[in-house]
């Protein structure tokens, strides 16, 4: 076990780093819009599943050789085609909440989910 | 599990020409990027001629996405030919492809409603199959340049996306019951 000074030291850094990053995920939590990246890779939306608050950005980049799109379920959206390397993205409405359920309009096997929460004590 | 499909004499034709992975002749890399790109050409090849002759949604839908992915695949495959600078080989594979193909189209036109549908559907859920087994067992492991080992992964995915849509696309108009 390291009980030397320069042990001691890289605890201290690592534990104010560790601090540092933590504010920064509370205050990015509630410090206006972000944007939300989602992967189009072998057939699949990566992550599935994203959760994200009113007023942020989903963005959807392809990484596969076949065109894809990200076209909400009911069709109240649509990315429009996406060939290799596009990104296409949608910005959450102010109002919105609960479950967004979207698909590939080419390849509609190909679902994702977008979770949209509020800050709302 | 996805079932192999036993095609019907009168698709043997169709798979006749295209060997099994088994009985592939050895082809060099320029050979195989000829194979390769001559195997998503014909299934365009069969998407157009599947829009100009079916109503059924389940077909001309997947023909349209045949039509698209097929497309950027051999678009990517071009794209990659010019980086490398060579020129891919004809050999003996893409030609029996292409003459399998001109038999196939050929019988195609003589068929309307259900009958092309069916006769659409099954051949490409059988041709995506001979395709996939041939592209991952026998392609991918002989070929020696990364890129193109590369490519033909990437458009095996897709390929395979196209199998399951093929296999859902025969369930749906009910050729195999």
């Amino acid at each position: 076990m390291n009980t030397g000074r320069s042990g001691l030291a890289g605890g201290v850094l690592r534990g104010a780093a560790l601090a540092f990053v933590l504010v920064m995920q509370q205050a990015a939590a509630h410090d206006g819009p972000h944007t939300h990246r989602v992967h189009i890779e072998d057939f699949a939306f990566v992550p599935a599943t994203i959760t994200v608050r009113p007023g942020d950005t989903v963005e959807w980049i392809n990484d596969d050789i076949a065109p894809h799109t990200a076209t909400a379920g009911d069709g109240s959206w649509d990315t429009g085609l996406l060939s290799t390397g596009s990104v296409g993205s949608i910005v959450i409405g102010a109002d919105t909440t609960g479950r967004i359920d979207y698909i590939c309009a080419f390849h509609p096997h190909m679902r994702g989910v977008i979770v949209v929460e509020r800050d709302d004590p | 599990m996805l079932k192999f499909v036993t095609p019907p004499l009168a698709l043997a034709a169709a798979f006749a020409t295209f060997p099994a992975p088994a009985q592939v002749p050895d082809l060099n890399d320029l050979e195989i990027a000829h194979a390769a790109y001559t195997a998503g050409g014909i299934d365009i090849r069969y998407a157009h001629l599947a829009m100009a002759l079916s109503e059924a949604p389940a077909v001309r839908d997947f023909a349209a996405v045949m039509l698209r992915d097929h497309s950027a695949v051999n678009e990517a495959a071009g794209a990659l030919i010019q980086d490398l600078g060579v020129t891919p080989q004809d050999n003996a594979l893409s030609q029996a492809l292409l003459a399998g193909a001109a038999d196939n189209i050929d019988r195609f036109r003589t068929l309307d409603g259900a009958a092309f549908d069916c006769a659409y559907a099954e051949n490409e859920l059988g041709y995506h199959q001979v395709v996939n087994r041939t592209v991952s067992e026998n392609f991918i492991p002989a070929v020696t340049v990364a890129p193109l080992r590369d490519l033909l992964a990437e458009a095996l995915v897709t390929f395979r996306a196209h199998e399951a849509h093929a296999e859902r696309m025969v369930a749906e108009l009910g050729c195999d019951s």
